[in-house]
């Protein structure tokens, strides 16, 4: 099931992700937290940690080393 | 699906900005979506020009940052936390979110799903021109229908690769390129898009480079300059001075050669600090 999760970042790499770049301030990047929670945790509770890491990632917040927990 | 759920009522609102542009403030379809991109980029204002400002910023640190990568070159992983603690210790915001990205994101699917609506339902369902400036008779149609569209994607890649200029916070050069080279590939993909879409691109990017402009207008001038020439000046030295005494490490036989003939490390070392200046 989270391959489903791994998937839909990856293809949101080679879309969205490669017409609009930006290097994300935290490490690992976003796209990468999100691939690592959801293999870690599973689809549903790695998607909603992918989604509050993205909005962590502001222009307000700090960024920094940032490992899925 | 499952990823873009949480995005659908930002696209159902962009849906209706849309609506509203064209049937109550009587807007023709195109002009619509370059109001409603205009309305979404004012919105993201706060977000991006805090953006720049810190890019601005980590653009002063770029040279110890680089001899940060070049010393971790192994170890992404030691590279990356020496960074994050770089940042800590001189107070800096890494200037990239993804944040801001991904606000547009809902309006490009609604945008998507309105156009491709037009092309497929009665023109009685969507009352009004569907031509943007006389040279696109439809944005509702894929762009390479018509030659307009071929104008249009032309100005695509060129506010697309000036916007890259402006926006992408990367300071490595080889990145960089990559980034300039992207809208040259993606062109053929978007070729297959309905022109509208192509016409909120544009819209975009060119919001991209004006704010890039007034951005780097209303900066003070003068600290920047002056804080990177110092940063690039004072700090390398001795810093290149611990680089230069790695590199020479293993060649430790040639520094105890040089001592009789001691002439050309004085020129190699002219030369960097040629270089580096």
């Amino acid at each position: 099931m989270y391959r489903l999760g791994v998937a839909a970042v990856w293809l949101y790499r080679v879309t969205w992700g490669a017409l609009f770049p930006t290097t994300c301030k935290y490490h690992p990047s976003c796209s990468q937290y999100a691939i690592d929670a959801v293999r870690q945790k599973g689809l549903l509770r790695g998607s909603m940690l992918a989604g509050w890491r993205l909005l962590r990632c502001n222009p307000w917040s700090r960024g920094g080393f940032d490992p899925v927990r | 699906m499952i990823l873009f759920s949480p995005l659908t009522p930002l696209e159902h609102v962009a849906r209706h900005v849309l609506n509203w542009l064209h049937f109550s403030a009587g807007l023709p379809w195109a002009w619509s979506i370059v109001v409603l991109t205009v309305i979404v980029r004012m919105l993201l204002v706060p977000l991006t020009v805090k953006q720049i400002h810190s890019m601005q910023n980590l653009q002063r640190f770029a040279p110890q940052m680089k001899e940060i990568q070049k010393k971790y070159k192994s170890d992404k992983q030691k590279q990356n936390e020496e960074l994050m603690k770089f940042y800590r210790e001189n107070n800096i915001n890494p200037a990239a979110s993804c944040l801001p990205m991904l606000f547009q994101l809902p309006v490009f699917i609604a945008l998507y799903y309105s156009l491709r609506h037009f092309a497929h339902e009665p023109a009685s369902k969507h009352p009004g021109s569907l031509s943007f400036l006389h040279f696109i008779p439809s944005i509702a149609a894929h762009t390479t229908t018509h030659w307009g569209g071929y104008v249009l994607l032309v100005v695509y890649v060129a506010s697309q690769m000036a916007s890259t200029l402006y926006m992408s916070a990367t300071a490595d050069k080889t990145q960089r390129a990559l980034f300039m080279i992207m809208p040259l590939v993606f062109v053929f993909v978007i070729a297959r898009f309905p022109a509208g879409l192509v016409l909120y691109w544009v819209t975009t990017n060119l919001w991209t480079v004006g704010q890039g402009l007034i951005t780097r207008r209303l900066m003070p001038k003068t600290p920047p300059p002056e804080l990177f020439k110092r940063s690039s000046r004072t700090p390398p030295k001795p810093e290149s001075g611990g680089g230069d005494g790695k590199a020479g490490a293993p060649e430790q036989p040639k520094p105890s050669q040089p001592r009789p003939a001691g002439q050309p490390r004085k020129v190699r070392r002219k030369k960097g600090t040629a270089r580096r200046r």
